[in-house]
């Protein structure tokens, strides 16, 4: 108790630090435009908070993000689990996987504004930055597989869907949870990006552009801190699932 | 009456098997005795079909089911006992006769009382307990015990061997014995071949009768 009250004072320092080193250099900077202080930027965050579209936005945005992140980790995990198993059906989709993580976001961004309308463009980019992660991490996991528990499996005639679920599954979920945690983080990410090319009604990309257009850059900085929130917010609560879900078992 | 004709077994340029012939008997436990790497564990492997024969064929497997005491445990670290036990029972009982199967099983190895715990929490000598409960519970008609007291002391050992002796009267079955060690081999068949060289030999096939000094002296002079 006394140690983790002492941890999180010693976070609190350090946060202060950098707030303080921020300070600082917008003071020697002195231009709001290129670095406002973090005074303007908090005050601006609470004029943010004060208002109901702000919510509204931040509603939209997280459902975007959330809606890209399940559906690749649903696709993710399922297509990485046989092509896990089966070596011709991982040679098969591999060049696909390299070729979708390679290829710059910006591109992805402007292939899908011309495909689908301006509301499943941010979700359409998450979903295909993040898939291949879980993907990826999923096929990893799922060789990680000890052959010794698979020959027991073959000797005892064991379904080969209840292998799967018994003894693939809980073998890769370790990758599975550590893939699904750095694809949340960059899904947050990438859905701000599209949204601020695609210009949704309600998107937090949306006013990232308006406060770059008129120049309101407490506004940009007020933004950030909320997406930065919310994904701190979104991978602790995902973290917190997965521990609940370990105690469980 | 289960066989090994006229087999052949290549692992790349290594010929482990040649024209090899060897036959186990019905509700016997037949030991194959020899040097660790010889290839008694491969015999084992192509009887329960884990191991694909180049050449010749296994007679008298047609639809029996195997069970096996592989050297380490092999339990799923994820689950409870009593979940390992119900894993690879699922498919051949129903659930009522499962959970009564299971309880009298873990009854004969003394973990009753664990049957909730995770793999991670026994010791060794549990979770080989365990794997032994399970090869006996699932209602295999041949088992194959692959070194399954290997590195346990003579405490534990001797308890294991009393373990299975009981086990076995109970539910007799064709069992395949793998070990290196004089004693157990002695103990616990009914008939020993001692194997060696490679491609690998049978050098002598010793029925285990009252003579336990002369068959200690023969198995030690190999």
């Amino acid at each position: 108790m006394m140690n983790s009250i002492m941890r999180n004072k010693g976070k609190l320092l350090i946060i202060l630090f950098w707030i303080l080193a921020w300070e600082i250099g917008s003071l020697i900077i002195d231009q709001e435009i290129y670095l406002p202080s973090p005074h303007a930027a908090f005050s601006a965050l609470i004029n943010l908070l004060t208002s109901k579209e702000t919510y509204i936005t931040i509603f939209y945005s997280t459902y975007r993000t959330l809606a890209g992140f399940f559906l690749s980790c649903l696709l993710g995990i399922m297509l990485g689990i046989v092509c896990g198993i089966r070596k011709p059906l991982y040679d098969l989709f591999n060049p696909l996987i390299i070729i979708m993580r390679t290829v710059p976001v910006m591109s992805i961004i402007i292939i899908a504004i011309m495909w689908f309308k301006d509301n499943n463009v941010p979700i359409f980019v998450a979903f295909l930055m993040c898939f291949p992660i879980i993907w990826t991490n999923t096929v990893t996991g799922i060789r990680s597989t000890d052959v010794k528990l698979l020959e027991m499996c073959q000797v005892y005639k064991i379904k080969k869907l209840r292998v799967i679920k018994s003894v693939y599954l809980y073998s890769s979920l370790p990758y599975i949870q550590a893939g699904m945690i750095s694809a949340l983080g960059i899904g947050w990410k990438v859905t701000s990006a599209a949204e601020v090319l695609s210009l949704p009604k309600y998107s937090i990309g949306r006013f990232l552009y308006d406060s770059k257009v008129y120049l309101e850059i407490p506004d940009l900085f007020a933004w950030t801190i909320i997406i930065i929130s919310l994904s701190f917010l979104f991978e602790g609560l995902l973290k917190f699932i997965f521990r609940s879900g370990d105690q469980h078992d | 009456m289960i066989k090994l004709v006229h087999a052949g077994k290549k692992f790349d340029d290594l010929v482990l098997l040649k024209d090899f012939n060897i036959s186990f008997e019905k509700n016997k436990i037949t030991c194959l005795f020899g040097p660790s790497g010889v290839g008694k564990t491969t015999i084992a492997n192509i009887v329960a079909g884990i191991v694909p024969l180049d050449e010749g064929l296994v007679e008298g497997v047609d639809n029996s089911l195997f069970s096996y005491v592989f050297q380490e445990p092999r339990l799923l670290k994820w689950y409870s006992v009593y979940e390992n036990m119900d894993f690879v029972l699922k498919d051949v009982y129903k659930d009522e006769k499962r959970v009564k199967i299971i309880d009298t099983y873990l009854e004969m190895v003394e973990l009753s009382q664990y049957k909730n715990y995770k793999i991670d929490a026994l010791s060794g000598g549990m979770a080989q307990r365990v794997s032994l409960a399970r090869a006996f519970a699932y209602p295999s008609h041949i088992l194959i015990m692959d070194e399954p007291f290997k590195g346990f002391d003579f405490k534990l050992k001797n308890e294991m061997i009393s373990l299975f002796k009981r086990m076995w009267e109970k539910s007799q079955r064709t069992v395949i014995f793998i070990t290196h060690d004089v004693e157990e081999a002695i103990d616990l068949s009914h008939m020993i071949y001692t194997l060696k060289n490679r491609p690998l030999e049978i050098i002598d096939i010793i029925i285990v009768n009252n003579n336990r000094e002369e068959i200690k002296n023969k198995l030690l002079s190999l």
